[in-house]
């Protein structure tokens, strides 16, 4: 169990692997919004429906990816903590970005081929995902950005000796992970 | 001001790693599109969905390139994250540059159903780089703390280390007063960071007084000089853990060591603070 765990902290690379994947649905997601408003311009014409097509199955694949490395993490920090409460959010709110896009994908299986535009449907469910994903990747920069959560995890002993070098008062060498 | 903007200080989030979710996003989707031209000629328009995957690609890594800059010139010059800083800034200069080539390259043949060997090889080499630099950039984060509670902090933070010495060797227990010219012009809520014969120290101006302490906090040893002032407490950037700039004392976790202190005097009408030679330990 410990080794898969930290495999999914990303240990092997040196960096968390959640906010790498991360970065696929982040990209993807938003880009088929854009596809999707092109298509009716009509910019692109089936290149853009199939854009958009594509780039959500893309983000889907990436998601299911990050999901266990981001639960990972999330399990990782202690409950009185209060990015473990962000983290609830952001989990929760990747979630139902997840399905919304998982339903769009559905919506768009039959006519992605022939369809010079995609439907108001779809591009509904596009504008909804794509405002509630950049509320959760917030919250997920908030973890990292405000609280620290995986900074200096991997380098600690890197600025340890940084730190005795510097004549710094140093805890004790054990220390608990946190 | 235009810095604390491009740096996100009014979003408490960098805008840099906001942004950089898009160039990464479309630029591997691209060449994923071109690897699927290959295999399935019959589906039409593939290689024209690459061409504007990979054209939003570029045009968000020029929006990313902006703040990117900016958050590059603030790390201080000294910071052991610099050099990676550097590589991370050169990788993407390249790989912005092979896909302007690309593009240019492709522009002339989206109605073929797949890609020609040379722009697919530029994506392949692009995505290369690509990986390279998204990885240093993320060390840059998660290793060396480069952005992490930098919003927190109102005041610019030091440039450079300021290398002082006592002058002559010390004896063990033996106390020196070294001047520190630069700490009168402090203002509140700055500070200096000063290395006086390998002690590292952050000293700071808080309330129109001086105070010193050491450099790196006692958690995870994040930098001090770069924290932000809530009354006497210092705030770690990184975890936020508080001490008392008076005493040294922690007033607030996840740290749980006091902070050795320096007492700020002024002689002969020069500011400086008093250093006292420790036995040389092992750590």
């Amino acid at each position: 169990m410990k080794p898969l765990l930290d495999f999914l902290k990303g240990k092997w690379l040196g960096h968390p692997l959640h906010p790498i994947l991360a970065h696929v649905p982040m990209a993807m997601w938003p880009g088929a919004l854009i596809f999707d408003l092109l298509s009716q311009c009509p910019i692109g014409g089936n290149a853009m429906v199939r854009l958009s097509f594509y780039a959500i199955i893309f983000g889907l694949a990436a998601a299911l990816l990050a999901a266990p490395t981001g639960l990972v993490d999330w399990s990782g920090i202690k409950k009185e903590k209060p990015a473990w409460k962000i983290g609830l959010y952001h989990m929760s709110l990747n979630l139902i970005v997840t399905l919304l896009f998982a339903v769009n994908l559905a919506l768009r299986w039959q006519t992605f081929r022939e369809a010079s535009e995609v439907d108001r449907i779809p591009l509904l469910l596009s504008a909804v995902g794509t405002l509630i994903l950049i509320c959760s990747a917030y919250l997920g920069g908030r973890m990292v950005y405000e609280y620290g959560i995986s900074v200096a995890r991997m380098s600690k002993k890197k600025w340890r000796k940084l730190a005795a070098a510097g004549g710094a008062n140093l805890p004790p060498e054990k220390e608990k992970p946190c | 001001m235009l810095k604390d903007l491009l740096e996100g200080k009014p979003l408490w989030h960098p805008i840099h790693p906001m942004l950089v979710h898009f160039p990464i996003g479309f630029l591997v989707l691209s060449f994923l599109l071109d690897l699927f031209s290959l295999a399935f000629p019959e589906a039409p328009n593939l290689v024209r969905c690459s061409f504007y995957a990979m054209l939003l690609g570029v045009v968000t890594a020029l929006l990313a390139a902006v703040p990117g800059f900016v958050d590059y010139s603030d790390i201080r010059h000294d910071h052991p994250g610099k050099a990676i800083a550097t590589r991370h800034m050169t990788l993407n200069l390249m790989v912005v540059a092979i896909y302007g080539l690309n593009l240019w390259l492709r522009s002339s043949a989206l109605t073929e159903s797949q890609i020609n060997l040379v722009p697919l090889f530029l994506s392949f080499i692009g995505i290369g780089l690509l990986s390279a630099s998204g990885y240093l950039g993320g060390r840059l984060v998660y290793d060396e703390g480069i952005a992490v509670g930098r919003h927190k902090r109102k005041t610019p933070t030091p440039q450079d280390t300021l290398h002082l010495s006592t002058g002559y060797a010390a004896k063990d227990g033996e106390t020196t007063f070294v001047s520190v010219p630069n700490a009168e012009h402090l203002r509140n809520g700055e500070t200096l960071r000063v290395e006086i014969d390998k002690q590292v120290m952050t000293i700071a101006r808080i309330e129109n007084e001086l105070y010193a302490f050491q450099e790196f906090c006692t958690h995870r040893f994040g930098p001090l000089s770069e924290g932000s002032f809530h009354g006497h407490n210092v705030q770690c950037p990184w975890h936020n853990s508080g001490f008392d700039v008076r005493t040294g004392k922690v007033t607030n976790g996840p740290a749980k060591v006091d902070l050795k202190t320096f007492k700020v005097e002024t002689r002969d009408g020069q500011v400086g603070v008093l250093i006292t030679k420790e036995h040389d330990q092992k750590t």
